[in-house]
């Protein structure tokens, strides 16, 4: 648990594939031949170490030092990879033959898919039909990589009913099957364990910004759907008090209409997808329906550790509308020659905001979680 | 009151039938048309009544019972009609056990104890969490006890015997088996577990055990007994004969469905 928030609250038949990945992960992760396997991986196959890239237009541009943690350049194109790997891993030492995974933007769809390729593993990625249709490229993607892509046309159609629907799969197959969570949110130990995966953000970017400048940065800010690019880079800094966390949760067309997913703005606590957290509800305890133009932020919960992080203070969340994060979009593609994803955008659009109010040498990390190319028939003017 | 489950049970045991316990969702496919189905229900034979509360995520359920709950939900049915339309239903007949079936966000959004009291109020006798297992049961059972209501929990073919040391600490009424590992539908898969399991809950709780997920068909029910079962729950078969009928005169062909399977589970051992 994390305070008052995480915790295992699913149906008793998934019970027992829980107890067991707790345990392969217990042991695993310990496991000198495991974890020199993964490194192995992340580095010759998926490309770790990525760049710490100091963005000095950019900086010039907005007014402070924009430093920019290049997990867009991770094979695959998002964070997603260092988890999926992790996770696939994972499954394949606790001797399953099929993965299965929800997917939102497609980028946890295609770094599974990627894995499942690599590691021999049969996959099925569950995705909302609104999200098929926003992101093609990476259902195409997927499916060259060999897995199964199956739409899901329930509820909103978006990754809330990606993530129902593989837990349904997951209660009839368990035996066989991995269910490769894509962010860190769902019931213990999803949360724990895709942190464990995902804090090689953070960790790099630490040493890597140490060696440069021997010191730390004075901000570190990633967007947030589930969280998990953002719980990997902060868990580098969580006992570094001089380092200001910020969550961006996406704030759609606007925090007072109904079209957001800014969960821990706007929520209440309450238990969703076998954790307690905040929850976008009404006073039935039914969820709403969320919206973003970012579909991996489009997501009415989050992970459970970000909304315990909130509740001690120990870092902030804000939120970027759809035009913010658009307008930094562009910025970056014009002054860098890089162009991000939808959903990093939106941590790009706060640090916009924070450069444009502290001191030109202040230094700000942002996660760079992933690229832009699934995101183009998204933000190119239609005719 | 947890009374009328251990009364029923007490006189099933005596007369040497078996439960049938039929499911369906409140609310559903109207208000009007949910409370006859239940009467339905209490007419033809139902040893005690299953009946859930739409959720907007329900994860432990298939496509069926899916459907039905996204278009309750759509139709503007709240938690607060539930309670009044159970309320009703138990004017139909005082002594038959109402179970209620719920995911856990919903309790949340009430507060549990208050949950507890408008099921009580309402005539509820009993509530399974769908996704509350026992290392959380301590959340709720309290709450539930203090207000007269059955705490039910799920066993499934691998759930271990640890696990089922702390599903007896907590369980009421009758203790819910799953007949196969999977969401809840028509689909006939039985494990070949489900036999050793039936005899495993059975020596560690002493509670009736009742199957249900897969258990569509009067003969279906007869397997159930067969490997040692004391009731069975059917749900989703009910909701599809009344979409199939669409609209049309679904009652005829739901009192027959519900007399043969009440006549498979009443007649004597």
């Amino acid at each position: 648990m994390f305070g008052t928030f995480g915790g295992i609250y699913v149906p008793e038949p998934l019970m027992p594939a829980l107890e067991e990945l707790e345990e392969a992960f217990l042991q695993l992760s310990q496991d000198q031949a495991f974890l020199a396997r993964l490194k192995e991986l992340l580095a010759d196959y998926a490309g770790r170490p990525t760049p710490l890239y100091h963005a000095r237009n950019l900086s010039a541009k907005w007014g402070a030092q924009i430093f920019l943690k290049r997990e867009d350049l991770l094979h695959g194109g998002a964070h997603k990879t260092n988890n999926a790997l992790g996770q696939a891993l994972l499954a394949q030492a606790m001797a399953k033959k099929r993965i299965i995974a929800e997917t939102g933007a497609g980028q946890h769809g295609v770094a599974t898919a990627m894995a499942g390729a690599l590691l021999g593993l049969r996959t099925e990625i569950y995705m909302g039909e609104v999200d098929i249709e926003r992101q093609k490229p990476n259902v195409l993607r997927m499916q060259l990589l060999g897995a199964q892509v199956h739409p899901v046309a329930t509820g909103g159609r978006t990754l809330k009913d990606a993530i129902n629907q593989a837990l349904r799969d997951w209660i009839s197959n368990l035996r066989d099957t991995h269910y490769l969570l894509g962010t860190a949110a769902g019931p213990h130990p999803f949360p724990t364990l895709v942190k464990f995966f995902q804090s090689v953000i953070g960790d790099e970017a630490r040493s890597q910004f140490f060696q440069r400048y021997r010191s730390l940065p004075e901000y570190a800010i990633a967007c947030i759907g589930g969280g998990s690019n953002a719980i990997g880079l902060f868990s580098a800094f969580l006992e570094e008090p001089s380092v200001r966390l910020i969550g961006v949760e996406p704030a759609g067309r606007g925090l007072d209409t109904h079209e957001h997913g800014a969960v821990l703005s706007r929520g209440t606590a309450g238990c969703l997808h076998g954790m307690k957290s905040m929850l976008l509800q009404d006073e039935d305890g039914q969820i709403q329906e969320t919206y973003s133009i970012a579909a991996g932020l489009d997501y009415p919960s989050v992970g459970p550790e970000h909304a315990y992080l909130k509740s001690t203070g120990r870092a902030v969340y804000e939120s970027a509308t759809d035009g913010e994060a658009l307008f930094a979009f562009h910025d970056l593609c014009r002054t860098e020659g890089i162009i991000p994803a939808l959903e990093s955008a939106h941590a790009l659009a706060c640090a916009r905001r924070l450069a444009a109010t502290v001191p030109a040498q202040t230094t700000i990390l942002v996660s760079l979680s992933g690229r832009g190319d699934k995101d183009l028939e998204q933000v190119m003017p239609r005719d | 009151m947890t009374d009328r489950y251990a009364r029923r049970f007490a006189q099933l045991k005596r007369e040497k039938r078996r439960a049938f316990i039929p499911f369906t969702l409140l609310g559903w496919p109207d208000r009007q048309s949910s409370f006859s189905i239940v009467k339905a229900m209490i007419e033809c034979g139902a040893s005690s009544l299953e009946l859930g509360l739409a959720f907007s995520d329900p994860v432990a359920d298939g496509p069926i019972i899916q459907q039905a709950a996204s278009e309750t939900l759509a139709s503007g049915f709240k938690v607060r009609d539930a309670f009044e339309l159970i309320a009703e239903i138990r004017g139909l007949d005082r002594e038959i056990p109402i179970g209620l079936l719920v995911y856990y966000n919903m309790v949340l959004a009430q507060g549990v104890e208050q949950f507890c009291q408008r099921a009580q109020k309402a005539g509820v006798d009993g509530i399974l969490v769908a996704d509350l297992p026992p290392e959380a049961a301590s959340e709720v059972v309290p709450a539930a006890r203090a207000c007269d209501l059955s705490t039910l929990f799920i066993v499934s073919p691998l759930t271990t015997e640890d696990r089922l040391g702390k599903i007896r600490e907590y369980a009421g009424a009758f203790v819910y088996a799953v007949s196969r590992l999977g969401i809840t539908g028509t689909e006939a898969r039985y494990d070949q577990a489900l036999k050793a399991m039936i005899a495993r809950v059975h020596a560690t709780v002493s509670l009736p055990v009742c199957v249900g997920f897969g258990v569509s068909t009067p003969d279906q029910a007869r397997a159930m007994f067969a490997l040692g079962a004391d009731g069975v729950i059917t749900g989703s078969r009910i909701l599809q004969l009344v979409r199939e009928a669409n609209g049309a005169e679904y009652d005829q062909r739901l009192r027959a469905f519900l007399e043969s399977m009440s006549e498979v589970c009443l007649c004597q051992r």
